[in-house]
């Protein structure tokens, strides 16, 4: 409008280009649009406009400056002094500070914020060399910064975090140090300075006198033997974490023990750093006043040199959004919960059985273990395309197919489809790791892989020995590998989709007025999957007993010989509370109308579709359909639901097959659970079916207070 | 000093007058609305993205002449199926628990299956009872859940609503 060309020209004209003052024409374009219209271009929409910014405004523009334009402006204006305070004693409850207020922002990091925003928000940390001088500052933070990209690089390589991934990025941040690789030696050198130091204190309060000559840490000598603690185990407990992850990283598990006593070392010094906050609140010489428990650092105090707006235009062009450091008491607790996972994950004695493996997994996700944790363990289990780095997944399917030794050497492991299947196990024990809600996702997806490769193998093998009658020996060993690991991956298919079923429970997908067809799915899954299984077993008893015959029985009548296993007749208990979850609810909703949400917009049917899509694409199992669900539950009423107690069988069941797990306490322990579900319900369905119809104050709600994913009927009168 | 009870709005239901978008006037009241109650920033741009392409997707709801709600939508193809999206939905605090956002909702979705689309779809936070309860009631089942969605960390569900199948003509039969 003035026609003056801009003062400072920060991106210089060359040869080519010359600054012009575009003024007028936008003013003139501003003059003939109308409101509401656009200028658009062949690349740039309504869709592309959405990505604008409006510059200036703070919930958008991320180069806002808030405090300080940069980390040098904000250093040169004395936001991360060095030393922290000339007054040394002042110099050490700061340092402190700053070291609870790393391990708040640590936990922050783990819990899912970004590393920007959280330990490097670190001011000292963002230029580490100006440290050199505070030598306990400056090895603190190296470790920092070592044991941050040593966890950065181990779940970048678990890659179980597809939806975690703020918590890999380290663009911008300076997570690479020369020499960070000697941060331990450093450490250990502060550490025993100040050893000594407390040694010399408590000589001195003994009255004994030492040789050595020592500077004390601060100035005042009441305060520095409650100092040097103070400091000694924040120091260890970093210098321990470090060698535990150091540990577990080494190849085949070879780290684990070494790993444990560490873990042990880590839990102890946690402890003490807990126990330290008092003597630190005590020596402030104020009564600190406010709710402590908040707080990101023992003191109570804010630490100095943080600040997390420096980084921000590093992460996006919109502003991060603010975000909440965890208290420090949470973050002791978070590590000590994180170190307890981690010492389960080093206990475990990498068993080269499947099964065993797949039921840890399992158990492990129960306690909900953290993105660290469960990187950890995928990383031990799936290394160099291998189980634990050193079992070969063919070996370990045709382990797990009850299969003789010698077949993991077979040439059938070359087969494409073997190839494949070896792949789907280990893309299995991967998902087993991620957290609940991605791991549900992948379960149905992979579902029809699972299916697929089924299929393929049975087609491999009705080509090779379809119509023959085999004679050859090595045909034999062909069928039988055929045979056996076909039967083991239909097992396997239907235990994903268990798996899948079960924890849309815990994801909380299901609505109440979903639970019938989700029991009755699970009822035709488990029924499948016992089948299976049963099968599965027999089979491998055949292997023990029956060595020397050549006439080969049906696996049915094997199946009839044996009694059932256990591991069936845990499962058959699973199916007894489905059915009788079904019927009970088929009841309630046929009876009295409750438990159906009848919408404006669509029917039942199409949520039984939407939520069993997946697997009905895969046919898991066959004939199974919506149709077939409503034939199933259309007739239930209270007078059928009298007539047979599924709930009394459940309790049967699992009272007879306790003491078959009594060396397993997990199964136990979820055994206990189910007869606790089988006794509730069965009372609750009694008082139902007499009182039901006739009783409209009766309120009957579906609670998962026992068990997981079995739900337990809750009756009462509203 | 104790705290004001949250004031609530007296009105009878049919006082309240539900219109489709109807141009650049309602603009602004809708941007007022989002803005106000929800946190995310959203540009000029993003509302007109929905309000041009799709107007007669957004609904607005007045009570005396006050905008006190609206619904945001657009629809589209989406990997083989073709797809609505409820993208903001608000009703102002003293308007709320009178199925006003249930109205908005219904006519959005209403004018999607006449429109065509298979399905209709959403996020929420898991911790949204209200939105949960809303979608229930009108068919969606909770899809998915996406870990830490929302940059406070709170998962997500994804909302599913999928129409029947468009009823066929049957055919006369074959044997009179």
């Amino acid at each position: 409008m003035d026609g003056h060309s801009p003062k400072l020209a920060s991106i210089p004209a060359s040869d080519s280009t010359v600054w012009a003052d575009a003024s007028p024409l936008l003013q003139a374009a501003c003059t003939g649009l109308r409101d509401g219209e656009l200028i658009h271009g062949d690349n740039f929409n309504l869709f592309a406009a959405m990505s604008a910014l409006e510059i200036m405004d703070p919930k958008m523009d991320s180069g806002i400056v808030c405090t300080y334009y940069s980390i040098d402006e904000a250093i040169e204006n004395g936001a991360a002094p060095i030393p922290i305070s000339l007054d040394s004693t002042i110099d050490v409850q700061r340092t402190i500070d700053i070291m609870d207020h790393l391990l708040a922002c640590e936990a922050a990091w783990h819990k899912g914020h970004s590393l920007a925003q959280t330990v490097f928000s670190c001011i000292y940390l963002l230029r580490l060399d100006r440290t050199a001088p505070h030598a306990l500052l400056h090895s603190y933070c190296r470790v920092i910064r070592a044991t941050c990209k040593a966890v950065v690089s181990v779940v970048s390589d678990a890659r179980a975090h597809e939806e975690e991934d703020l918590f890999t990025m380290t663009y911008g941040l300076p997570l690479n140090g020369d020499g960070d690789d000697k941060c331990l030696s450093m450490l250990n050198a502060v550490e025993e300075t100040i050893s000594r130091q407390l040694r010399a204190c408590k000589a001195a309060s003994s009255k004994r006198r030492l040789p050595e000559d020592l500077e004390p840490l601060q100035s005042n000598s009441n305060l520095e033997e409650g100092f040097c603690k103070a400091l000694l185990c924040r120091l260890r407990f970093r210098k321990h974490f470090f060698h535990v992850l150091a540990c577990m990283k080494r190849p085949q598990g070879r780290g684990l023990e070494s790993a444990r006593k560490h873990i042990a070392s880590c839990m102890t010094e946690l402890e003490s750093i807990l126990k330290s906050a008092d003597f630190i609140r005590s020596c402030f010489g104020e009564s600190y006043e406010g709710d402590i428990d908040d707080k990101t650092t023992a003191s109570g105090r804010e630490p100095i040199g943080f600040d997390a707006m420096l980084n921000s235009r590093l992460s996006a062009p919109t502003p991060p959004r603010a975000i909440k450091i965890l208290s420090w008491k949470k973050a002791v607790q978070y590590f000590v919960k994180l170190l307890h996972d981690l010492d389960v994950i080093c206990s475990y004695p990498l068993d080269p059985h499947l099964e065993s493996l797949l039921r840890f997994v399992v158990q492990f996700q129960i306690s909900q273990p953290d993105l660290v944790a469960r990187s950890h363990l995928q990383l031990l289990l799936v290394q160099d395309g291998k189980l634990y780095g050193r079992d070969p997944f063919f070996a370990v399917i045709t382990k797990a197919a009850a299969l003789p030794e010698a077949t993991k050497n077979h040439d059938i492991q070359k087969n494409e489809s073997i190839l494949q299947l070896g792949m789907l196990v280990m893309n299995l024990l991967k998902i087993l790791c991620t957290n609940a809600a991605w791991q549900r996702r992948k379960h149905g997806k992979f579902l029809q892989d699972w299916r697929v490769i089924y299929v393929q193998l049975e087609l491999a093998f009705r080509n090779e020995f379809g119509e023959v009658s085999s004679s050859s020996n090595d045909e034999n060993i062909c069928m039988k590998i055929f045979q056996h690991i076909l039967l083991w991956v239909e097992e396997k298919t239907y235990w994903i989709a268990f798996r899948f079923l079960i924890l849309g429970f815990e994801l909380e997908l299901y609505s109440t007025s979903e639970y019938c067809m989700v029991y009755w799915y699970l009822y035709a899954v488990l029924t499948k999957l016992a089948e299976k299984t049963h099968l599965k077993i027999a089979v491998s008893y055949d292997i023990a007993k029956r060595k020397g015959k050549k006439k080969k029985d049906s696996p049915k009548d094997l199946a009839r010989e044996s009694r059932i296993p256990p591991a069936v007749l845990f499962l058959q208990c699973y199916i007894c509370l489905a059915e009788g979850l079904t019927m009970i609810l088929a009841a309630l909703r046929n009876e009295i109308s409750v438990f159906q949400s009848p919408g404006p917009f669509n029917t039942e049917q199409e949520k039984f579709v939407q939520h069993f899509e997946l697997l009905q694409r895969a046919c898991i199992p066959d004939h199974v359909s919506y149709p077939s669900y409503k034939e199933s539950t259309t007739h239930a009423c209270f007078s059928t639901l009298a007539m047979y107690n599924y709930f009394k069988d459940a309790q049967r069941i699992a009272k007879e097959v306790k003491s078959s797990f009594s060396n397993d306490p997990d199964r136990l322990a979820e055994l206990r659970k189910l007869e606790q579900v089988a006794e509730h319900n069965s009372v609750a369905q009694n008082l139902i079916c007499r009182l039901g119809a006739l009783d409209p104050s009766l309120k009957v709600s579906f609670e998962l207070s026992h068990h997981p994913f079995f739900a337990t009927v809750v009756v009462k009168r509203s | 000093m104790e705290a004001m009870p949250e004031e609530k709005a007296e009105f009878e239901e049919a006082e309240i007058k539900y219109v489709s978008y109807g141009g650049e006037h309602h603009l602004p009241l809708i941007m007022n609305l989002v803005d106000q109650e929800l946190s995310e920033p959203y540009s000029i741009f993003t509302y007109r993205y929905f309000v041009y392409l799709w107007p007669q997707l957004s609904f607005l709801a007045f009570h005396k002449g006050k905008c006190v709600g609206t619904v945001v939508c657009k629809m589209g193809e989406h990997r083989n199926t073709f797809r609505g999206y409820i993208a903001m939905l608000v009703v102002i605090k003293p308007y709320r628990g009178r199925g006003i956002a249930t109205e908005l909702v219904t006519r959005s979705i209403r004018m999607m299956m006449e429109s065509g689309c298979e399905e209709v779809t959403l996020e929420a936070e898991v911790t949204n009872k209200g939105a949960l309860a809303l979608y229930g009631r009108l068919g969606f089942i909770r899809a998915k859940r996406l870990f830490h969605y929302y940059l406070n960390g709170v998962d997500a569900f994804r909302l599913k609503l999928l129409f029947p199948p468009p009823r066929q003509e049957l055919s006369p039969s074959l044997d009179t």
